[in-house]
């Protein structure tokens, strides 16, 4: 495989992870709940796929298996927040403390084990023929298709253009006016914080499953947090969260491929550059195009619990 | 019809009735973790009371206790002091490395005698943790993006840094993970308790102090309560929010300092021990009080050590990390709830 080719297929591969994570984050943001239990999230997920495949060789039914832990975690994260309203940024934290460490406790039983099943690559045919790009985009997973397409343009058909996605974005920008307009706020929040959570978790599952097919601690290694650093760069729309999600996956593959041809720089710092790459990137945009800020702006109820009795 | 009763919201929660929710959180969780270790097979109250006799039983259980507290004030202290003026500083574990790195720096290359390098490194540590925290600073202050994402990236930066020249340029010959002793430590007072037990409070009180009567402790936390009022009464809104964020970094700094010249002697991989994320734990269980810092990283030490005790029984760090994010989410919980009372309707 040349250069190039390598290059783009790890860069679907490591962005899909990325691409999942930010649409889940996404739906979430988007009814008015900030979910920083990602990254927790992902490791039960990562841990779910790799345990379920262990016992049941079938990619899809771990990837199934990690969505479900992924819903019930987030139907605990949703009750705390959406229904008892507590404060969303320390659900958050505790969700991802609680996540990752119950990964790692149960995860060091199946530690360094590979993956008894993954996604296998399926060949789109004639179209994987075409040079340098036919084997990164036609002869991937099938997953892959789910996440870089079937998701984002199903999901901004949703939000931008049904009226159930005028009624989600409103309870995100003003829950009051939602529900007294008979939008049953909670419920949308509840559906779309579990939703996302469950896309988070198979983010987790799709890492494991295809990326690095193994199980080790720490493999999420501040996944999740990119995910949420991508929604904000991705002023909140599925598709640009998920083509943001490519760009960190290829800055990935780069250290990747400076590592296999031996680049005069350390892997330490190769690995460093998608964290450093996220911080520029939600950091420059706002201080280049001061007028972006309007268009990226976040849902104006986002972090903000809604108590009904209080209208 | 007369005494139909009725839950009611207030606006803030009684300081009591705060205090007992927290109390409350940390016992149920304590609880279900012992309802898991029972359901694998242990039996928790025999777990408990071995936990009880380790941790208190012998000097050396103290001693274990005394230094854990250490870091666990710094790191804890670090986020208070950022919530203070309203900023959340997930990066102390980021911090903390840096400071260990920038004191071993110091600790290697300087030579002097051991007490004007310790001091040296108590400095390198403090501006280790602030230039960690610069660049979230910054970012914050002039183009106010979210510094809880910005100081937690950089947490990934800091290890792999620190894990960079330990296992390469400064790596013992014998050792290879892990640096050569350093020039100078900080001498033990009790058994393997050293001087940065005392440092840790004084500097938690000093903070306090600070806090509570100067002048910039006033603004900052009418800052950190409503920040539009504080602009119009002309207070330097953005410079305070520039030094609090760049005072927590460096107090996180000085934790890793602490460590390595006090515990580790050395600097090595993971030497963090996730006390930059117990931290968190530690200042919102102290309720961002600068004081009760002190308390709750006893109470956060005790829960550490457990876990270490425990770990025959399959309990590691990562468990307790678990726990304590059980922890923190029963306390958000409970926090809430707090603000409630049940009012007996007038018919």
């Amino acid at each position: 495989m040349d250069l190039l080719t390598g290059l783009f297929t790890t860069a679907f591969l490591a962005g899909g992870v990325l691409a999942l994570a930010a649409l889940g984050e996404v739906l979430a943001e988007r009814v008015g709940v900030v979910n920083l239990g990602v990254e927790g999230l992902m490791a039960l997920g990562a841990l779910t796929a790799i345990a379920t495949v262990a016992a049941i060789p079938s990619p899809t039914i771990g990837f199934l298996a990690a969505l479900g832990v992924g819903a019930l975690f987030g139907a605990l994260f949703a009750f705390a927040t959406v229904i008892l309203r507590a404060n969303q940024v320390l659900c958050g934290l505790a969700l991802t403390l609680m996540g990752s460490g119950i990964a790692s406790t149960i995860g060091r039983a199946y530690s360094g084990m590979p993956a008894r099943a993954t996604f296998a690559p399926i060949e789109v045919p004639l179209l994987s023929k075409i040079p340098v790009i036919g084997p990164a985009f036609f002869s991937q997973n099938i997953l892959l298709y789910l996440i870089f397409i079937i998701l984002p343009v199903g999901l901004s058909y949703i939000m931008f253009r049904t009226r159930h996605g005028l009624n989600l974005r409103a309870v995100g920008e003003n829950p009051a006016a939602a529900d007294a307009a008979g939008i049953p706020v909670n419920l949308i929040r509840f559906a779309y914080v579990t939703a996302g959570s469950a896309l988070a978790a198979g983010a987790g599952a799709y890492l494991t499953l295809t990326f690095v097919p193994s199980w080790s601690d720490g493999v999420v290694a501040g996944r999740g947090w990119i995910a949420v650093a991508l929604v904000i760069f991705a002023g909140y729309r599925p598709i640009p969260a998920v083509l943001s999600g490519l760009l960190f996956g290829f800055i990935t593959a780069l250290g990747f491929v400076g590592q296999a041809r031996g680049w005069p720089i350390a892997p330490a710092f190769l690995s460093m550059l998608p964290y450093l790459g996220t911080m520029a990137f939600i950091i420059v945009p706002v201080l280049a195009w001061q007028r972006m800020r309007r268009i990226m702006a976040a849902p104006a109820a986002i972090g903000v619990p809604y108590y009904r009795d209080l209208r | 019809m007369a005494g139909s009763f009725r839950v009611q919201r207030l606006p803030s929660a009684s300081p009591g009735i705060a205090l007992a929710a927290r109390a409350a959180a940390i016992v149920l969780a304590l609880v279900f973790a012992g309802l898991i270790l029972a359901m694998t097979g242990a039996n928790p109250i025999e777990l408990a009371s071995e936990v009880v006799d380790a941790s208190f039983g012998s000097s050396f259980g103290m001693e274990d206790l005394g230094v854990l507290v250490i870091p666990l004030i710094m790191t804890g202290l670090s986020v208070a002091v950022a919530q203070q003026i309203g900023a959340w500083n997930i990066g102390a574990e980021g911090q903390f490395y840096a400071g260990a790195f920038a004191a071993a720096a110091v600790g290697l290359f300087v030579p002097g005698p051991p007490a004007l390098i310790l001091v040296l490194m108590f400095f390198a540590g403090l501006i280790g943790g602030a230039v960690w925290i610069l660049v979230p600073t910054l970012a914050r202050a002039y183009a106010n993006v979210n510094e809880l994402i910005t100081t937690l990236l950089l947490n990934f930066v800091a290890i792999l840094l620190v894990y960079f020249v330990s296992t390469n340029a400064w790596r013992d010959k014998m050792a290879n993970s892990a640096t050569p002793r350093l020039s100078a430590e900080i001498p033990e007072f009790w058994g393997s308790i050293h001087w940065g037990l005392p440092i840790a409070i004084i500097v938690a009180l000093l903070v306090a102090g600070l806090l509570a009567f100067s002048r910039w402790g006033y603004e900052v936390r009418l800052v950190g309560s409503n920040p539009s009022a504080a602009k119009y009464a002309g207070m330097p809104v953005r410079r305070h929010l520039i030094t609090v964020m760049l005072l927590s970094g460096a107090i996180a700094g000085l934790a890793g300092m602490l460590e390595i010249a006090g515990t580790v002697h050395r600097l090595q991989g993971g030497i963090s021990n996730n006390y930059g994320y117990l931290g968190i734990m530690v200042a919102v269980l102290a309720r961002s009080s600068a004081v009760g810092v002190i308390f709750s990283a006893a109470l956060m030490a005790f829960i550490l050590n457990s876990g270490i005790i425990l770990q025959t029984q399959g309990l590691t760090t990562s468990t307790v990390l678990a726990i304590t994010g059980l922890i923190l989410f029963l306390t958000a919980i409970g926090d809430e709830l707090a603000h409630y009372r049940i009012a007996r309707d007038k018919a």
